[in-house]
C-alpha cells in the first residue's frame, strides 16, 4: 500500500495522470469538439498540463478552486465531471451554533478534498486514536471535484432563528402532476453533490463529511444517489446519452448569459447574489418497457432520432427544432407531446435551466426489474422556472409511460465563500 | 446507578522537571516573548493559517506560573480543526472544531513552572514549544487521578453486573431442568441483559489449557455465540442454543438440560475470572465503542436474538454498559475537553429517549418484540440515532489514554 502511494505520488511529481477519454474511449465521435477550455466563476481549473483543447479530456491531475470573491459554488457552471455522489441531510440539532460550525467545518474539509489532499491524519501517531480521514482516497489525484453545499427550506425558520434569512424565493415545491414520491428518497434540510472524475474520490469526500455531520452532532444521513455517465453536457462537451439511449442536453445552458439570465441570482439580499436553487429528482425509468418499446415511438417519444440526436424536424443534432413543421399528412414531425416539444424555451416563455443530471443504478428492484434511472439536477434562479417546465412535461409528456419521478428536494446553494470564510456564513451575522 | 461523587474541582497541572530534553528548545527560545496579564491570567493568541502547508502561531510562547487564557483563530487553515495544549502527551487543555470563519475560541488553564506543547494537528510543523516560569505545581486533583478512581469504580460495575447474571441464569437453568418451559420463557429475556451489559469486557476469555484460536475454549463462544457464526467443529453453545429450544422447537430436551448446566457452570467460571479485571481508561472507551458496535452489527439487524426476538433488551443492555463506561470516565473527561464530553452525553440521552418508546412492561424483559415489521419500520431510526452517539464517542479513547 505504502509503495503504492510512493509510487502514485512520483507520478503525479511527472506530471500526472492524463486520459483522454476521446482516445481511451470513442474511436471516432462526430462534430462537437473544438471548443477551447473557457473557464469562469469559480472553477477556473488548475493543472500541471495545459488543456489541449476539449473539456471532453479527463486529467485526473485537475483540481478546482474551492473559495472565490464573489462567485457561485464549483459544481454549477464547473463542466460535469463523469461521476457523482449526493447525499441529502436532516438536522438532528435545533442550535443555530452547531449548523454554524458544521457549515465550517464541511468548509474547511472540502477545501481539503477538492485540492486532493486528506482532511486530516489517516493514521494518527496517538495511541487510541481513531482517523481523522477515512483513507481511500490516498493516492488519488483530486480528479476534478467538486462539492456543492446545499441548504433546504427547514434551514430558514424560526426554530434555527435563520427565518429573516430566507432567500426571498425559498419553499417547498408545489406538487406537480405524476409526482410518485417515496419519503424515503425526499427532502433534507442540506445536501452534498460531489463530482469528480474518479467515483472512488467523489464516494470519499461525501462519506468523509458525513462522518463531520455525525461527530458535530448536527445532521444526520437521510437519501443518497451513486450516478455515472453524465447525462447532461456542459461547454465544449459532447452530448451524452441517458439510459434510453438517447443525447441529453442537447440545449442545455452553456453560455454565461444564460448563466446570468437563468441561473445565478443577482438581486435580493447582497448574500445571495450568485447563489441558486437546486432541484434534485431521482426519476426510475422503466427500462425493460423502454428496451421493448420500437425505435420509432422512442424517437417519437422525446422528438429527436436516436443516433444522431437530431430533432425529427430535421438532420442535425445543433439544428433549432422546428415544433411547427408537418409531415405529407399533415401531422408534426415533432408530436405536440413529445419531450423536446414540451420544454424547450420556445414553448415557456423562454424559461430555461441548467440541467447537470447522472445516469444511476440501484441493481435490481424487489420485483426483478432493473433498477436504474436519472438523478436529474438543475440549478435556476427561481423554483418556479423548473416547476413551469415540469408542470407541463408531469401533465402530457409521452416519456411519462416510461418514468416515475420517485424522489425529490430542494435547495439553496449559496455563493462560493472567500478564503477564510465558510459557506452560509451571511446567514450567521448581522448583514443583511 | 453507580456514579462517582466526589468530583475534584480544583484544576492544578503540575509542573514537570526533567522534561527539558523530550522537547528540542527552539532557536527563540532564548528569547522567549511573555504573555500580558489581564483579568488574572496570561494571554496568549494562537493564530492558524494556511500559510506554508497550514501553520500554528503563538503570539507569546512563554507565561507565568497561573491561570493561562489560550485563544484561538482559525484563519484560513482547512487542514486543522483542533489544538491541544500538551504536557509530555498528557492533554491539559483542548479545542475543536476550528474552522476558517468562525470566531476566537477559548481555554483557561492554571499551569505551574515548566515545559508544554501546543498540539495542532494537521499543521506542517504539528508542535510548538510553550514555556511556563515559575514554581512548578504538585500533582493534585489530576485528571490522571480522577481517571484511575473511574476505572475502579467501573471495575466493581462490572462485577455487580456479572454477580447478577451468575443468579438470572441460575434461575433460567433451575426453570429448564424442572422441564418448565412458561417458567424458561419468563426467565430468558431478563437473563439476557446482564451479558449484554459487559459483554465487550470479557469477550477474550480463554479457558486454561485452550490455545486462543479454539473455540472450544473461548469463553464467550460458549455463552454467546449465535447461529451466524458457529464454528461446526466446536458445535453449538450458550445463551442462544438454549432460545432456539424453546422459541423453534418449543421443547426442553435433555440436550437443552445440558446446555442450561454447561451454560451456568459457564457463567460461573466467568465470574471468578472478572473479578481479576483491572481497567485502563482506554479500555472502557474501547467498550463503550465496542458495546455500540454490537448494536449496530447484531441488535437492530435482529441477528443476536433470532428466534425469541428480544434483541431490544440487549440493546437497551449494550447502552447501559456503554453508558455506565462513560459515566466513569465522564469526571476526568470534563477537565479535558468538556465540548466532547457533554455532546456525548447530549447524544446518550437522546438514545435513551428513544429506547424509551419501546418498553412495553407486559413482554418478559420489558421491551416490545423485535418483529419483521417493527425491524421493517424503525431499524433505520435505531441504527441514526447510534450513528450520532457513535462518532463522537469514538473520540474519546485517545484523550483518555494521554491522561494516564
Amino acid at each position: 500500500m505504502n509503495d503504492d502511494a510512493v509510487e502514485k505520488t512520483g507520478e503525479k511529481a511527472a506530471g500526472g495522470m492524463h486520459l483522454s477519454r476521446r482516445g481511451m474511449l470513442l474511436g471516432a465521435v462526430a462534430g462537437g469538439f473544438g471548443a477551447a477550455i473557457a473557464p469562469s466563476h469559480a472553477e477556473a481549473g488548475s493543472s500541471s498540463k495545459a488543456s489541449t483543447g476539449s473539456d471532453d479530456e479527463i486529467d485526473l491531475d485537475r483540481s478546482i478552486p474551492f473559495y472565490g470573491e464573489g462567485v457561485a459554488q464549483a459544481g454549477i457552471h464547473t463542466p460535469p465531471q463523469r461521476h457523482i455522489l449526493y447525499m441529502t441531510f436532516d438536522l438532528t440539532t435545533t442550535d443555530q451554533r452547531a449548523l454554524q460550525v458544521l457549515l465550517a467545518r464541511w468548509s474547511a474539509a472540502i477545501a481539503q478534498l477538492m485540492k486532493g489532499e486528506p482532511i486530516g491524519q489517516v493514521e494518527p501517531e496517538r495511541q487510541g486514536a481513531v482517523g481523522f480521514d477515512t483513507g481511500e482516497a490516498l493516492g488519488l489525484d483530486p480528479a476534478s471535484l467538486s462539492v456543492t453545499v446545499g441548504l433546504g427550506p427547514r434551514i430558514f425558520t424560526e426554530a434555527l432563528g435563520l427565518a429573516d434569512k430566507r432567500p426571498p424565493l425559498m419553499r417547498e415545491l408545489k406538487q406537480l402532476p405524476s409526482d410518485a414520491f417515496r419519503p424515503e428518497l425526499t427532502g433534507g434540510d442540506l445536501s452534498l453533490q460531489a463530482c469528480c472524475d474518479d467515483q472512488q474520490v467523489a464516494y470519499h469526500a461525501v462519506r468523509d463529511l458525513a462522518r463531520i455531520a455525525k461527530q458535530t452532532g448536527v445532521a444526520q444521513t437521510r437519501w443518497t444517489v451513486m450516478g455515472f455517465g453524465r447525462a447532461s453536457a456542459g461547454k465544449g462537451q459532447t452530448t451524452p446519452r441517458n439510459l434510453f439511449g438517447f443525447k441529453d442536453g442537447t440545449r442545455n445552458i452553456v453560455d454565461d448569459e444564460d448563466f446570468a439570465r437563468h441561473v445565478f441570482i443577482a438581486d435580493g439580499p447582497k448574500w445571495q447574489h450568485q447563489g441558486s436553487y437546486q432541484v434534485v429528482r431521482k426519476i426510475a425509468m422503466h427500462i425493460e418497457n423502454w428496451d421493448t418499446d420500437r425505435v420509432s415511438d422512442q424517437n417519437a417519444v422525446f422528438g429527436r432520432h436516436k443516433v444522431s440526436g437530431a430533432p425529427l424536424s430535421g438532420t442535425y443534432e445543433f439544428e433549432t427544432p422546428d415544433f411547427a413543421a408537418r409531415d405529407a399528412n399533415g401531422d408534426l414531425l415533432i408530436p405536440a407531446n413529445a419531450h423536446i416539444h414540451l420544454a424547450a424555451h420556445e414553448n415557456n416563455g423562454g424559461i430555461k435551466i441548467l440541467r447537470r443530471s447522472y445516469n444511476y443504478t440501484d441493481g435490481i428492484n424487489a420485483v426483478g426489474q432493473l433498477d436504474a434511472g436519472l438523478l436529474f439536477i438543475s440549478y435556476q434562479k427561481d423554483p418556479a422556472q423548473f416547476e413551469t417546465l415540469q408542470e407541463r412535461l408531469g401533465a402530457s409528456d409521452g416519456m411519462n409511460e416510461y418514468i416515475s419521478h420517485i424522489g425529490s428536494a430542494i435547495f439553496f446553494v449559496p455563493p462560493a465563500p472567500r478564503e477564510g470564510s465558510y459557506i452560509g456564513e451571511a446567514l450567521f451575522s448581522a448583514q443583511t | 446507578m453507580p456514579r462517582i461523587k466526589s468530583l475534584v474541582h480544583s484544576l492544578r497541572f503540575g509542573g514537570i522537571t526533567g522534561l527539558a530534553a523530550l522537547m528540542p528548545l527552539l532557536p527563540g527560545s532564548a528569547l522567549a516573548s511573555e504573555a500580558p496579564i489581564h483579568n488574572g491570567a496570561s494571554q496568549v493568541a494562537i493564530t492558524l493559517t494556511g500559510d506554508k502547508g497550514g501553520s500554528c502561531k503563538l503570539d507569546h510562547d512563554a507565561a507565568k506560573a497561573g491561570p493561562v487564557t489560550f485563544k484561538v483563530t482559525n484563519k484560513t487553515a482547512t487542514s486543522i480543526n483542533e489544538v491541544e495544549l500538551l504536557s509530555n502527551d498528557r492533554i491539559l487543555g483542548e479545542k475543536e472544531n476550528l474552522a476558517p470563519g468562525l470566531p476566537t475560541v477559548g481555554f483557561t488553564v492554571t499551569l505551574g513552572g515548566g515545559k508544554y506543547q501546543i498540539y495542532c494537528p494537521g499543521a506542517a510543523k504539528e508542535t510548538v514549544a510553550f514555556t511556563v516560569k515559575g514554581k512548578a505545581v504538585k500533582k493534585s486533583g489530576t485528571v490522571a487521578n480522577l481517571f484511575a478512581d473511574g476505572t475502579k469504580g467501573y471495575a466493581h460495575y462490572v462485577d455487580g453486573v456479572v454477580d447478577a447474571m451468575v443468579t438470572a441464569v441460575g434461575q433460567l437453568n433451575a426453570a429448564i431442568q424442572a422441564g418448565d418451559i412458561d417458567k424458561a420463557k419468563a426467565v430468558y429475556p431478563g437473563s439476557r441483559a446482564f451479558y449484554e451489559r459487559i459483554e465487550s469486557d470479557v469477550d477474550g476469555f480463554v479457558l486454561p489449557g485452550f490455545k486462543a484460536t479454539d473455540n472450544a475454549g473461548n469463553l464467550d463462544y460458549l455463552i454467546d455465540m449465535r447461529a451466524s457464526n458457529l464454528d461446526p467443529a466446536v458445535g453449538w453453545h450458550g445463551f442462544h442454543a438454549i432460545e432456539r429450544d424453546l422459541y423453534q422447537n418449543n421443547a426442553i430436551t435433555d440436550g437443552t438440560k445440558k446446555l442450561a448446566a454447561e451454560l451456568y457452570a459457564n457463567v460461573k467460571k466467568l465470574d471468578e475470572l472478572a473479578g481479576k479485571l483491572k481497567y485502563q481508561p482506554e479500555d472502557l472507551a474501547n467498550g463503550a465503542a465496542d458495546l455500540l458496535e454490537e448494536v449496530q452489527t447484531s441488535k437492530i439487524t435482529g441477528e443476536e436474538e433470532a428466534f425469541s426476538h428480544v434483541d431490544l433488551i440487549d440493546f437497551a443492555a449494550n447502552i447501559e454498559g456503554a453508558e455506565q463506561a462513560f459515566a466513569f470516565l465522564k469526571p476526568g473527561m470534563e477537565k479535558i475537553d468538556p465540548d466532547l464530553t457533554s455532546l456525548v452525553a447530549k447524544q446518550f440521552a437522546n438514545v435513551h429517549k428513544v429506547i424509551e418508546t419501546y418498553r412495553d412492561p407486559k413482554v418478559p424483559g420489558g421491551y416490545k418484540v423485535y418483529t419483521a415489521a417493527l425491524k421493517a419500520s424503525d431499524a433505520a431510526k435505531l441504527s441514526k440515532i447510534i450513528q450520532a452517539l457513535q462518532e463522537p464517542l469514538s473520540k474519546i479513547s485517545e484523550k483518555v489514554a494521554t491522561a494516564r
